[in-house]
């Protein structure tokens, strides 16, 4: 290994010259990254190219990469609300209806996910990074006691938290709607991102609220002038977090909704039933559901990989 | 951490477009520009308030009462709930398990994690592909992770149970899943570590970023080798995000459920039972409601000791 770069946490833009690992050590970089990602990346695609086979190919072992028919019936049904007795698909006999009387079209299952995921994200964001910036920064009795306070409340497991719930949501009326449970999730997310952003937020020098603070800016103006930008890799790790565990919570999502609202992992769990799993629904779901996060992902991470140039503070 | 001190100028560009640092005005001003740490922490603490104190108080009161089946009411049984918990053989096994399952994942996924957050920062090409497909575990909801893990490790038609029987890894008689339980909790760790490996990658690389260019550069002026700039630099400013990660996966783990439910359903016999599934288990399979209350906080209690200690030993500032 030469000089540093292997471990060198400063990404070349910053200063090329002294950075730039020699191209062997780059390509022997990535491929190990490649196949480090492919190996994570190895169910998904078995999970993939389940969705596009035909029912008799998708149990076969060893899994066949080629050599079978594709076919997009399963994202048909899925997607477009096609009528899956029209295929011949099923062996089970559920004729196009999982159980729990859900259907096999997924639209509104997307929708009602990333009105949740959305949603609780950004209230938690709104909530958790003043409340981060305020534990960060300021002096008070008792920091250490709330901080775990609010970690605490991560504690509780839901299967007996759920219950509790239910009766409290049935008696506000919010069985059902959108922000009864964005209110969870983003309670639910609430202490990783209180959390996770302070420890962003303490790794700011206090300078930099001093400098804007001397220059005339008022408490909130340096925060949301100066501060928030220097934490924006944070954020960025903290909304992809929140969102992924909202768009997974499964438990409060299933007994705080009976069939007006229903996310993706509820409605997955009822395309297996005691006797019979749709494989293809569920592969094409899980499949078709990857794709627009895949996207959201890609694009926070711009604000990843640029992160905050603290190097530049000279 | 900041423990480096930096000059005390703002970056121009870090404000966007030149420096607009703009006066608050009126209520804003008012409010917002005092110290008081309250008004910034009140949103927050009033959520998590509205949340999280029914469900904690319902089960502490339940856990004074029992589901009588006889009469077919719930009846309350003073400390009987409690007392049971001393002489319950389930629930020191449960501990067992839940104390391997844990610590085993933990080790695995930081270990992992760490090893391909430094890789994915040193500056392969393409970073943000491998970076996002490596993500892509975690949007699995874990019970659909489970159901394909299920599906993946069956002995007759799972193909990573195929491709360990033909390495040898394991046989038709003690497969991965089933047989006399030798591989049940590897087996359901399996799952764990691949969606959550994911999770100590996103926190530490979002880290690595954020680290100061100056210590690593002195450190490498001064003539440190690449690993002592790792190991003496690089870890030790990387360690609030460390904390923060394995404190959150330390308290989400001691609540594991998913995998086993869906997996195990804690077998085979209670191989595989962890706390919060025999939580499970005594709650809706015996309808010993009060019970399971109780377990439920025997939970919370010992993520609120087991995290203490974790701050303690490794003396986490935060």
């Amino acid at each position: 290994m030469s000089s540093a770069p292997l471990l060198s946490t400063t990404s070349g833009f910053r200063s090329p010259r002294r950075d730039r690992p020699f191209p062997v050590a780059k390509a022997a970089l990535t491929v190990v990254s490649a196949a480090v990602a492919l190996l994570f990346f190895l169910p998904i695609l078995w999970w993939a190219l389940a969705s596009i086979k035909p029912t008799q190919e998708i149990l076969s072992v060893p899994p066949k990469l080629f050599g079978f028919e594709p076919t997009l019936n399963w994202y048909r049904v899925v997607l477009l609300n096609a009528d899956p007795t029209a295929f011949n698909l099923e062996e089970s006999g559920a004729v196009g209806r999982g159980s729990g009387g859900g259907t096999f079209y997924s639209i509104p299952y997307l929708r009602d996910s990333f009105v949740v995921g959305i949603g609780s994200t950004a209230l938690v964001l709104l909530l958790a990074t003043p409340a981060a910036y305020a534990l960060s920064r300021f002096r008070m009795r008792r920091r250490k006691d709330l901080a775990f306070w609010v970690l605490s409340q991560r504690m509780m497991p839901p299967i007996v938290a759920a219950f509790p719930l239910f009766f409290m949501f049935r008696n506000l009326g919010w069985i059902d709607t959108y922000h009864g449970l964005i209110l969870v999730h983003a309670a639910i997310n609430a202490p990783l991102a209180t959390l996770l952003l302070m420890s962003f937020f303490d790794e700011v020098p206090v300078d930099l609220d001093d400098a804007a603070r001397v220059d005339g800016a008022t408490r909130f103006g340096a925060f949301r002038g100066v501060i928030l930008n220097y934490v924006r890799g944070g954020l960025a790790a903290t909304a992809v977090l929140a969102f992924v565990f909202s768009w997974n919570e499964f438990l409060l999502s299933l007994v705080l909704t009976t069939n007006s609202i229903r996310t993706v992992p509820v409605a997955s769990s009822t395309f297996t039933t005691a006797f019979f799993t749709e494989w293809g629904y569920l592969a094409a779901l899980g499949t078709a559901s990857m794709v627009p996060i895949f996207v959201f992902i890609l694009l926070v991470q711009r604000h990843l990989v640029r992160g905050l140039t603290l190097g530049a503070v000279k | 951490m900041a423990n480096v001190n930096r000059a005390a100028t703002v970056d121009p560009r870090a404000t966007g477009r030149g420096s607009v640092v703009a006066p608050a005005h009126g209520l804003t001003r008012n409010v917002l520009s005092s110290d008081r740490p309250w008004l910034w922490l009140a949103p927050i603490v009033a959520l998590l308030l509205f949340i999280g104190i029914y469900p904690l108080a319902y089960n502490l009161w339940n856990s004074f009462r029992e589901f009588s089946p006889m009469l077919g009411t719930v009846e309350p049984v003073g400390l009987a709930n409690w007392a049971r918990l001393l002489t319950d053989v389930r629930v020191r096994e449960a501990l067992g398990t839940t104390a391997v399952y844990v610590s085993a994942a933990l080790l695995i996924e930081f270990a992992l994690g760490l090893a391909i957050a430094v890789l994915f920062n040193a500056g392969p090409w393409a970073s943000g592909l491998w970076q996002s497909l490596l993500i892509l575990p975690m949007v699995v909801p874990p019970t659909v992770a489970a159901v394909m893990f299920k599906v993946l490790e069956n002995a007759d038609y799972g193909a990573l149970a195929y491709y360990l029987q033909s390495w040898g890894i394991t046989d038709k008689v003690e497969p991965l899943l089933g047989g006399t339980g030798r591989y049940a909790i590897p087996a359901v760790l399996i799952p764990d570590i691949w969606q959550w490996t994911p999770f100590f990658v996103l926190i530490l690389l979002a880290g690595l970023k954020a680290l100061p260019t100056d210590p690593l550069e002195a450190s490498r002026v001064d003539g440190a080798s690449a690993w002592q700039t790792f190991w003496h630099v690089t870890l030790p400013m990387l360690r609030p995000m460390i904390a923060i990660a394995v404190l959150f996966r330390l308290v989400d783990l001691l609540k594991v459920f998913d995998y086993i439910f869906v997996m195990t359903s804690g077998g085979p016999g209670t191989r595989t039972e962890v706390l919060s599934f025999y939580a499970y288990q005594r709650s809706f399979t015996t309808i010993e409601w009060g019970y399971g209350s109780v377990l439920g906080i025997v939970i919370l209690l010992l993520a609120i000791v087991v995290a203490n200690v974790y701050l303690r030993v490794f003396k986490v500032a935060w």
